[in-house]
């Protein structure tokens, strides 16, 4: 095994072109080659010590975030945790502090598994993964990357050095939520992101998808009537708990799980429209000014305080 | 006492900081010059025979030094009480990690790829997963030659009833029929593992006949005597030492490979080192909890009093009986309870099945019944509408009364142990009203203390210092180390003057070592004795310079002084130091045996577990908050009261309820074993899911302190297995509370609340 480390992209470009696969954290290759899932690639190109990929970066419009960037980092950046606290929920939640300060959200994407918990608010906030060889780059929408359970539609050259987000408007919030069985070393059983915007009273844009319960990724369909209609009760900032639970149900009928050691496929559907639910309520409150803490899995619900 | 008072600065632990710091080696740590790396060949089948075995190519691979199987050790069965199995497999293979080979090889890998060029044909024979299909007449047999073990005492067996218990006073039947209410109850309890966190290793290098055993053992005397017996040798010719042990909760009693490697050894002409992976520490050792399922019928009446009690318990032994012998006797004993009953019947069964064995993992049977029988016990006060703190106050045992089985107890703090517990909890409640989803739950539980004998030296050197050579062993509960206090307050010398010498079967005394909540009851008092050898020399020493009678010689803060002449003392360092060049100041003791109690109670099937000396009880209640849409969890406070006699090092045995309590909630709430034609599914920790230091709730403990007499040293009990039994129990009375309907499997996952949740709806 041969092992370059890469001391620009370029570098890393280069050493891809001739074969080598990245490597940042490698929580999920040395994981998985020492659980006898796949041995590690013959060839090696670090990647964790290029700075150029571990910033976020907020220009007029767009918000771009490094593929270098840790888990660690991603749940305390200012502007993550402002305009897209979805991805800093998610990031709180990884593993154990050890894996998020090693793991990056780079490698998390192009693993393509569909239990990421950084995956579905990456969705609805409308992330674009950007892929660079030696002589291209190009920008491809999540759910084009995401092709099946850890297969992404990449090239085997093509290195992932960031992410790009449409700057959210004013109005808007997002969050993320997970059914957890404990609160750390935990892997995501199902999840649920929402983004919401509104303009008054009214809901202009509402984005949910959901972790851990089909092939890749999945972004609930049909959520069009909830838009432009009257959403608000009072001035609390919370949508009207008939759409809450119709979006919930949407969640739940779309979900294709299996069942596994973690859940049956039952609990799986079921639990997902919770979830859905719970992360449209927080995103909408969120949106309309709250302060919601990072993760929403400890600033709400049972026992969340204490 | 001026050592073992709790007012004093922190307890330390000598074996602390190098534990933090790094600097401590366990087994896995050690080379020797030479070492081959050893791998194990595993059956990976629940229950088949063996069609073909055939090692000659590994044997034949570059870099492999030896592959033994059954063909290069006696051909013998072992365990205790019931010898069922042989270091390797022969003929039949009955769970999955039974053992088909060992390899020694240059490094690890060559030792894996050695293993993967075994040629294993097992044909498949029907798997026994089923705890009652094992005991219906047409149920194929986990042993054939069950009939031909030689086993030992009271155990009558039958079939795939490894041992079977019951314990029988009065007339239940006739009893039940005068209650007003009779309620019946069933629960399953999921198996689950000691989980501890360094996986087990052994290293075995023979010099000349004689072979030393570095191993990942809480009871070295327990693995030498397994070695002997296997390997055909006499004691002088193994030596076990045990280096800093990471955890053991009971996985590491018993004897389990250490056998393996010193033949692997001999027959490599050179030392072998085996290091467990997870998966194998979850796979291969014969000490899993046992799965249980439990049916009770209580009668009572309507102002609820306990008047008769009928039960089954059915407890999963898997393929082998390693200790569990008494688990039958021990389980029936815990779903009878702390109760006064007068009429009972209960009968438990050790059933073979194709899983692990089940073994002593930290209060074995304990957890899971006391789960089923105190869930049981709140259905009971609902039926007849009591709370259920006054439904347990009118039917546990107090000082004098006689419990279930019989036994007449002195002075306990069961009442006591109640009362402050509902009341720390009930001041929490008061404080911070219950939420909309949490609800309180209570559970009292016992667990027996286990006399044995152990011996230890204690010599204080030419400068004061002091020895402790003892066989006690420390698997991370920090007992061990109080011994220095135990013998600081003896010789009126500092802790940190004390120097503890463990983990050595060559150079220590014989003594169970950390099993069964021992190590003080059993070790301390031999240390104890052995200090007041030195002591009473030491006085003597001191009355001769002082012109004082003995008897009236302190020991205290370094000095030898006379009562009520505060001028005159000695420093003992001095008396020492006279002493090294005279008599030398050893002690050595073997404390005698505190005698057991007696019952009254018929028991078929006696294991001695139906009269327990010293009982521990305690009673735990807890706060829980449970998510209605998803059923998760969440244990918010638990209150503990334990009465474990006096408490010698409180910071330690904080650390001991602590402890007990977060692995309790593990049973309740995430810890199971999921299984699959006899298979583990979730053989490692991303699916076996323990609990985090996040997960952990306010703890609050108090301890009812009673001086007990015949029981360990100044009137203490064990204390390292009791507070692990009452928390599943409380916690499940809590969830039940909140969702109205008891969850009758444990554990009481997210799903199966969320499950329950939906079945009451219907």
């Amino acid at each position: 095994m041969t092992l370059t480390i890469a001391h620009t992209v370029d570098d890393a470009l280069t050493a891809m072109a001739q074969g080598a696969r990245p490597i940042a954290g490698g929580t999920d290759l040395v994981v998985g080659h020492r659980q006898g899932k796949a041995p590690l690639p013959a060839q090696l190109v670090a990647i964790d010590r290029l700075t150029e990929l571990s910033r976020v970066e907020l220009a007029s419009d767009q918000i771009r975030i490094g593929s270098g960037v840790t888990h660690a980092d991603l749940m305390i950046d200012p502007i993550v945790v402002g305009r897209l606290t979805a991805v800093a929920d998610a990031a709180a939640l990884v593993g154990s502090p050890a894996t998020r300060n090693v793991g990056t959200i780079g490698g998390n994407i192009m693993n393509g598994s569909p239990a990421m918990d950084t995956g579905a608010p990456l969705v609805v906030l409308g992330a674009e993964a950007v892929l660079r060889t030696e002589t291209s780059e190009r920008r491809v929408s999540l759910a084009d990357l995401w092709t099946g359970p850890g297969t992404v539609s990449a090239q085997a050259d093509e290195l992932c050095t960031g992410l790009v987000i449409s700057t959210p408007t004013t109005q808007h919030g997002s969050a993320y939520v997970r059914l957890e069985y404990r609160r750390a070393m935990e892997i995501a059983i199902v999840g649920a992101a929402a983004s919401v915007s509104f303009d008054g009273d009214r809901i202009t844009s509402l984005r949910v998808a959901l972790t851990a319960v089909a092939p890749t990724i999945r972004e609930v369909k049909g959520l069009d009537d909830v838009v432009d209609q009257p959403s608000f009760v009072g001035t609390g900032g919370v949508i009207v708990p008939e759409v809450l639970s119709r979006i919930g149900s949407l969640a739940s009928q779309q979900a294709t799980p299996i069942s596994d050691l973690r859940a049956s496929d039952r609990y799986r559907s079921h639990v997902v429209g919770v979830m859905a639910r719970r992360a449209v309520d927080a995103a909408a409150r969120r949106a309309a000014g709250e302060e919601i803490s990072v993760p929403v899995n400890r600033a709400i619900g049972i026992g969340a305080q204490r | 006492m001026t050592v073992l008072s709790s007012d004093l600065p922190p307890f330390r632990r000598a074996d602390g900081p190098d534990k933090v710091t790094g600097s401590g080696r366990y087994t896995a740590d050690l080379s020797v010059t030479g070492m081959a790396y050893a791998k194990l060949c595993f059956a990976k089948v629940a229950h088949g025979r063996i069609r073909r075995l055939d090692v000659t190519a590994a044997r034949e691979l570059a870099g492999v030094f030896a592959v033994i199987t059954a063909d290069d050790v006696p051909d013998l069965l072992y365990s205790p009480v019931i010898p069922d199995r042989r270091l390797f497999a022969r003929d039949v293979v009955r769970f999955e990690g039974e053992v088909l080979a060992a390899v020694a090889a240059v490094d690890a890998e060559t030792a894996e790829r050695a293993v993967s060029l075994i040629d294993v044909e097992i044909e498949p024979l029907p798997v026994v997963n089923d705890l009652e299909a094992a005991l219906k007449e047409d149920s194929p047999l986990v042993h054939e030659d069950w009939e031909s073990y030689e086993a030992t005492g009271d155990t009558p067996r039958d079939r795939n009833v490894a041992t079977f218990s019951s314990i029988t006073k009065g007339d239940a039947a006739s009893a039940m029929d005068t209650a007003d209410v009779v309620v019946s109850s069933r629960y399953v309890a999921d198996g689950s593992h000691a989980v501890p966190i360094e996986p087990r290793s052994v290293l075995a290098q023979w010099e000349g006949d004689a072979v030393t055993i570095w191993t990942s053992s809480q009871v070295p005397f327990e693995a030498r005597a397994g070695v002997c017996e296997t390997l055909q040798l006499p004691t002088n010719r193994v030596r076990v030492i045990v280096p800093h042990l990471g955890g053991g909760f009971g996985g590491k009693c018993g004897f389990h490979f250490e056998a393996h490697v010193a033949a692997l050894a001999k027959a490599a002409k050179r030392p072998a080192k085996l290091v467990f992976s997870r998966e194998e520490e979850f796979l291969a050792p014969d000490r899993r909890r046992e799965s249980m399922i439990v049916e009770l019928t209580t009668g009572v009446t309507n102002d609820g009093e306990i008047v008769a009690r009928q039960g089954r318990v059915l407890i999963d032994n898997g393929a082998y009986v390693a200790d569990a012998a008494f688990f039958p006797q021990l389980a029936a004993m815990h779903v009878g309870g702390p109760y006064r009953i007068p009429a009972i019947e209960l009968e438990a069964s050790l059933v073979y099945t194709n899983h692990q064995p089940s073994g002593s993992v930290r209060a074995p049977t304990a957890p899971q019944a006391c789960w089923a029988v105190e869930s049981h016990t709140d259905e009971l006060a609902d039926a007849v509408g009591l709370d259920p703190v006054e439904f347990r106050r009118r039917n546990i045992v107090h000082t004098g009364d006689e419990g279930f089985a019989g036994q007449v107890y002195g002075e306990i703090g069961l009442d006591e142990c109640l009362e402050r517990a509902a009341a720390s909890l009930a001041a929490s409640v008061a404080e911070v009203p219950l939420g909309s989803h949490e609800a309180t739950g209570v559970a009292v539980s016992w667990w027996p203390s286990f006399g044995v004998p152990a011996g230890a030296n204690v010599k204080m050197q030419e400068d004061g210092s002091v020895q402790i050579i003892t066989g006690a062993q420390e698997c991370g509960t920090g007992a061990v180390m109080t011994l220095a206090d135990i013998a600081a307050d003896e010789l009126g010398v500092e802790p940190s003057d004390i120097r503890i010498v463990y983990q050595d079967t060559a150079v220590a005394p014989t003594g169970p070592g950390a099993t069964g909540s021992q190590t003080l009851l059993n070790h301390g008092r031999a240390v104890e004795a052995a200090s007041r050898q030195i002591a009473d020399q030491l006085r003597e020493l001191a009355a001769a310079e002082l012109e004082a009678a003995a008897g009236d010689i302190v020991l205290a803060d370094g000095q030898a002084g006379v009562a009520g002449s505060p001028g005159a003392s000695l420093a003992i360092a001095d008396l020492a130091a006279s002493a090294a060049q005279a008599d030398l100041l050893l002690g050595s003791a073997s404390a005698p045996v505190p005698e057991y109690p007696t019952v009254s109670a018929v028991c078929v099937g006696d294991q001695g577990m139906a009269a327990w000396l010293a009982p521990q009880f305690s009673c735990h209640a807890v706060r829980v908050a449970v998510d209605p849409d998803t059923g998760v969890s969440r244990v918010l406070e638990v209150h503990a009261a334990h009465d474990s006699g006096t408490i010698l090092n409180p910071i330690g045995a904080h650390g001991q309820v602590e402890g007990g309590i977060v692995m309790g909630i593990g049973q309740a709430l995430t810890e199971g074993t999921q299984l699959g034609e006899g298979l583990q599914r979730n053989a490692g920790l991303l699916e076996y899911k323990l609990q985090t230091i996040a997960d952990v709730p306010t703890i609050s403990t108090q301890f009812v302190e009673i001086d007990t007499p015949n029981a360990g040293p100044r009137g203490s009990k064990g204390l390292a297995e009791a507070p692990n039994v009452a928390t599943a129990a409380a916690i499940a009375n809590a969830i039940r509370g909140v969702i109205g309907s008891s969850v009758r499997t444990l554990p009481m996952t997210a799903e199966r609340v969320w499950s329950t949740i939906e079945e009451a709806r219907v």
